[in-house]
């Protein structure tokens, strides 16, 4: 199957592809467009609380009042002018009477809500919130310390506890988690390893998704073009399509490597020395994995995609044929998606070692925890059938389907050319 | 001797018969016509000549053998359906598609510039193909078949679309290739080409060959009673005449079948008798497209009945 013909293919794929604009681009710009998701994301999240909340906080204790009094002034979005603060004291009977008189305030949005603290919160941590938008989280989290913080100090007050006793009790639980592995050394784990997993499943999905979206344009304009029936007089169906995949394939795989150089610089070098939280405990070896990996993932999938162009001869309708495709794809990104919170999650475990699924799943799991060795070969072995698997089946109906044009074929259609002697 | 021999090819789509039982020989050194009208069976012979379709039964045996890989990349082919990559430059264009037939380095390099002189395309050799104007494609489209020396073209209706200059350019090449001694197979529905550029043919219609042999025999024997006449005047006195067969009106020319070949003295000497005034008479001759006509030209009952072989 591989000979000079297929290698004339998969050197044209790779000089036009590699020196295309498109090419450069695109792998320009997907760390610029990761980085900036990220920057966005802080940004919105930022900017939510940025938004100047106007509050009134009542209390029936003037004692109180004088505390949290100092205790806002002290604090970063009081200083900052994010939050106004004015304070006022009340009984309990009265509140009512104040909401109501400020009601159009309060709808205006010119007051955000009114915080009451009533006398019994001293016993029970029980506060009051009157608001158009009651439960303003982003708010709470905010003014929750200062607020607690101030109840304690008030709480502790009449009895004889030393600072320290008081700075403990204030003090919350502060978890640090720690990898247990095969190896001796127990580390102490940072976010370092779900971001390069999260990295790794992102990376894949959109390679995946851009590559064979690539090559089934390819396939359907060669195919509407003509252009296929010179080129079947020089070589088969078979070589054409393994060049091709070869081609795109290789192209890939240059393409993630140059993506995952800073990791590969990160964890290969003593140079730079990255936060503990940060810390990555990855070797090179789950880097290489993810790249052999990616190519017989790409082999795999890059079939199917230019299986779909051939069966249509425009790219409307590939496009909406190749859901079947753009499904596997995607579900296993979710699983890998949701593993990010749970690595022992027992779908992420069964789908590391599921065709298909294992190629997106796998390099995800690794990353964050320690895959036994037998679920490892495995994965790898599923891997390695599917792909023995889907190749032939796929070149299959893209010999048949690559010189039929006329109308759209039936699934009945494109099983029946599974049987055409060709 | 036949350079290319075709046995009982068979092919069918689902309940359509495109090729029933077609074998034909081409002879080395020849130029070879495969007509028919559109949809008559000549692509999808063309494709399995190619190993591009496998047929349901029957062989193509090139020089010996069976054909494979090794025909491919002796062959050129120009299919039908023209087309390259948009994207590609003129120069990329040829290179490729010499590199797949086997041929690379800078031998095959300067017979591209050479080629691209010799039909004005050196100027453009850096353009891409889309810039190009469609005249300029269908060279371009042309040298990628003949780029690598084949010993064998295969053109599937190589005049379709052609402008006048460049239906003569192609021509002239084809003529220059013959003389080269590669063996030439062409399709196409226009018999005035075949007529003038082939020495061997095979006729097809509905999927089966209706005539096959080479030019001069079945001229000669489908013109053995036959006048082909120009003229000006009424000759509507022949209708039904004694001695004609029938009359047909192909246009530029008339042609006159005879019911014997000794009445075609006496149909001269009626014509003059009758004031018509004659600009050419021709004698046992007869144009490809009127034995077409006459084969193919019936409903389909006829022409089973019309069937011939071997001529």
């Amino acid at each position: 199957m591989f000979n000079r013909r297929t290698l004339a293919v998969v050197k044209r794929e790779l000089r036009t592809r590699l020196l295309s604009k498109s090419f450069i681009l695109m792998t320009t710009l997907i760390p610029v467009f990761l980085f900036g998701v990220i920057a966005v994301q802080t940004f919105i999240y930022k900017y939510e609380g940025d938004e100047k909340a106007v509050l009134h906080v009542i209390s029936e204790s003037e004692e109180i009042i004088s505390d949290l009094k100092s205790a806002f002034e002290e604090s970063d979005y009081v200083k900052s002018g994010s939050i106004k603060v004015s304070f006022n004291a009340s009984g309990r009977e009265l509140i009512m009477d104040y909401v109501n008189s400020i009601k159009k305030d309060l709808l205006d949005d010119k007051i955000t809500g009114i915080v009451f603290i009533p006398k019994d919160a001293l016993k029970d941590k029980k506060l009051e919130y009157y608001s158009k938008n009651p439960n303003n989280n982003s708010l709470f989290n905010k003014i929750r310390e200062t607020i607690n913080k101030v109840l304690m100090d008030e709480y502790f007050a009449g009895r004889q506890l030393s600072n320290e006793e008081i700075l403990f009790a204030k003090k919350n639980v502060d978890f640090s988690g720690f990898r247990v592995s095969k190896e001796d050394k127990v580390e102490e784990e940072g976010v370092g390893n779900q971001i390069v997993s999260f990295l790794f499943t992102f990376l894949l999905y959109f390679s995946l998704i851009f590559i064979g979206t690539i090559i089934m344009r390819a396939v359907v304009e060669e195919k509407n073009n003509k252009i296929v029936e010179v080129l079947l007089s020089s070589l088969d169906a078979k070589e054409l399509m393994t060049g091709k995949i070869l081609g795109m394939s290789i192209m890939g795989v240059i393409q993630m490597t140059i993506w995952l150089l800073p990791v590969i610089v990160l964890i290969s070098s003593t140079w730079f020395m990255l936060p503990p939280e940060f810390t990555l405990t990855i070797s090179l070896g789950h880097v290489g994995y993810l790249l052999i990996n990616f190519f017989i993932g790409l082999v795999t999938y890059l079939g199917l995609f230019a299986a779909v162009g051939a069966m249509f001869d425009n790219d409307q309708d590939a496009q909406s044929g190749v859901w079947p495709i753009m499904i596997l794809i995607m579900i296993p990104f979710f699983i890998s998606i949701a593993m990010q919170s749970n690595p022992e999650n027992q779908i992420a475990k069964i789908t590391s070692m599921v065709p298909f699924f294992s190629l997106i799943v796998m390099p995800a799991r690794m990353t964050i925890i320690d895959v036994p060795a037998w679920q490892f070969i495995l994965s790898f072995a599923v891997n390695i059938a599917t792909m023995l698997l889907i190749f032939p089946i796929a070149g299959k109906i893209y010999r048949v389907g690559i010189l039929r044009t006329g109308k759209k074929p039936s699934l009945g259609e494109i099983i029946m050319w599974l049987k055409y002697k060709y | 001797m036949n350079a290319l021999e075709v046995h009982n090819l068979r092919k069918t789509f689902g309940s359509i018969k495109a090729v029933d039982n077609i074998s034909f020989g081409v002879p080395e050194g020849s130029v070879f016509g495969l007509i028919g009208r559109n949809g008559a069976g000549k692509t999808t012979t063309i494709r399995m000549i190619m190993n591009i379709y496998l047929p349901d039964s029957g062989e193509v045996i090139f020089r010996g053998a069976k054909i494979g890989q090794d025909f491919r990349d002796k062959v050129g082919y120009l299919p039908e359906e023209r087309g390259l990559y948009k994207k590609l430059k003129v120069m990329e264009t040829l290179l490729y598609f010499a590199e797949l037939k086997g041929k690379t380095g800078k031998e095959i390099e300067n017979k591209a510039y050479k080629y691209l002189n010799k039909f004005e395309l050196y100027d453009r050799r850096n353009s891409k193909l889309e810039d190009l104007s469609k005249g300029n494609q269908q060279k371009v489209q042309f040298l990628t078949t003949i780029l690598h020396s084949p010993d064998f073209l295969i053109l599937d209706e190589p005049f379709a679309g052609l402008d006048p200059i460049n239906t003569n350019l192609l021509k002239e090449i084809i003529l220059e290739l013959k003389s080269q001694g590669k063996v030439i197979i062409f399709s196409t529905h226009l018999m005035d080409f075949a007529e003038k550029m082939c020495d061997h043919l095979a006729m097809i219609d509905r999927g089966k060959i209706i005539l096959n042999g080479s030019l001069s025999e079945i001229k000669s024997k489908y013109a053995q009673r036959n006048v082909s006449l120009n003229y000006s005047g009424d000759i509507s006195f022949l209708r039904n005449h004694p001695f004609v067969e029938k009359i047909e009106d192909y246009g530029n020319s008339t042609g006159i079948r005879v019911k014997d070949n000794s009445y075609i003295q006496q149909l001269l000497r009626l014509l003059i008798d009758n004031n018509v005034t004659i600009n050419k008479f021709s004698a046992n001759e007869i144009s490809l497209h009127e034995i077409f006509i006459e084969l193919a030209g019936k409903d389909d009952t006829n022409i089973l009945s019309k069937e011939v072989n071997n001529v």
